[in-house]
């Protein structure tokens, strides 16, 4: 586990239940492809960046992916979701170098 | 904002014709030995085993036709349909079709999601198609292509 940034947004703010939602997921990550030289040692920087995303809701997976290094730097990941009564929406991804890290919100429909 | 726009063109086409001979022999030594090396084609069949991919309007691939900036490019790919159980799209697969690693990223979807659609940013290491690649749950693909000019590489 590490201390990186990360945010999980929902659109519209209040929801009902069984409506449909945007999630985005965004996250602090420098996503180096390998094949960058670092301009002052002439080095090359080695490769990190996120293979596999997990979006979990109540235990249930609904999203997976999996990611290459052509994704930009802070990568953000945009979907929807049907809201399915009131729960936790987490979401998991791990990288190239074997960092695992957890993000999670409430979900809480009104009405 | 016309003079602005006419010196930002003027330094783009210098900046291009100054750099180029240099990026494209980069890219010759990528090419050799590049870490996840695999061609557009390749690619595609490795995601529809073989079968390839039929062109439609039901899939909605966004991208803008000149990005200034290759290491930030937004894509949206929006798929039309009902996303029940018995019909929904399983994945959304988005590559860029000249990058030294086509594939960006895999999408696997559930009837849960509600509505087919994923957004998100990629890199692009020059002017090339990119390309979207949908799996329904009935076996079949379907495949959008859009042309983006990069004015700055993102890649390397």
């Amino acid at each position: 586990m590490s201390s990186r940034k990360s945010l999980i947004k929902i659109k519209p703010k209040s929801y009902k239940d069984g409506e449909i939602v945007k999630v985005s997921f965004m996250v602090m990550h420098p996503m180096e492809t390998g094949m960058r030289k670092d301009k002052k040692t002439k080095e090359v920087i080695p490769a990190k960046y996120i293979n596999s995303v997990k979006f979990d809701y109540n235990g249930k997976v609904i999203t997976t992916m999996n990611v290459w290094e052509s994704l930009s730097t802070n990568p953000v990941f945009t979907t929807y979701m049907k809201v399915n009564g009131e729960g936790k929406l987490s979401v998991t991804f791990s990288d190239s170098t074997g960092e695992v890290h957890e993000k999670s919100i409430k979900i809480k429909p009104k009405g | 904002m016309q003079r602005r726009d006419f010196f930002k063109q003027l330094g783009a086409v210098a900046a291009v014709a100054a750099i180029s001979p240099a990026i494209s022999f980069a890219d010759e030594a990528k090419k050799l030995s590049g870490p996840n090396d695999l061609s557009y084609k390749a690619a595609v069949d490795a995601i529809t085993g073989g079968k390839g991919a039929e062109e439609s309007s039901k899939v909605n691939l966004k991208v803008p036709e000149i990005a200034e900036n290759g290491a930030v490019v937004p894509v949206t790919v929006e798929v039309e349909s009902p996303m029940t159980d018995s019909d929904y799209v399983k994945s959304i697969h988005i590559l860029a079709t000249k990058n030294a690693n086509t594939r960006c990223i895999d999408v696997h979807l559930t009837p849960s999601n509600g509505k087919a659609m994923f957004a998100t940013r990629i890199k692009l290491g020059g002017t090339q198609d990119v390309a979207t690649v949908v799996a329904l749950s009935d076996g079949t693909f379907l495949t959008a292509t859009q042309n983006v000019k990069v004015t700055i590489g993102g890649c390397g």
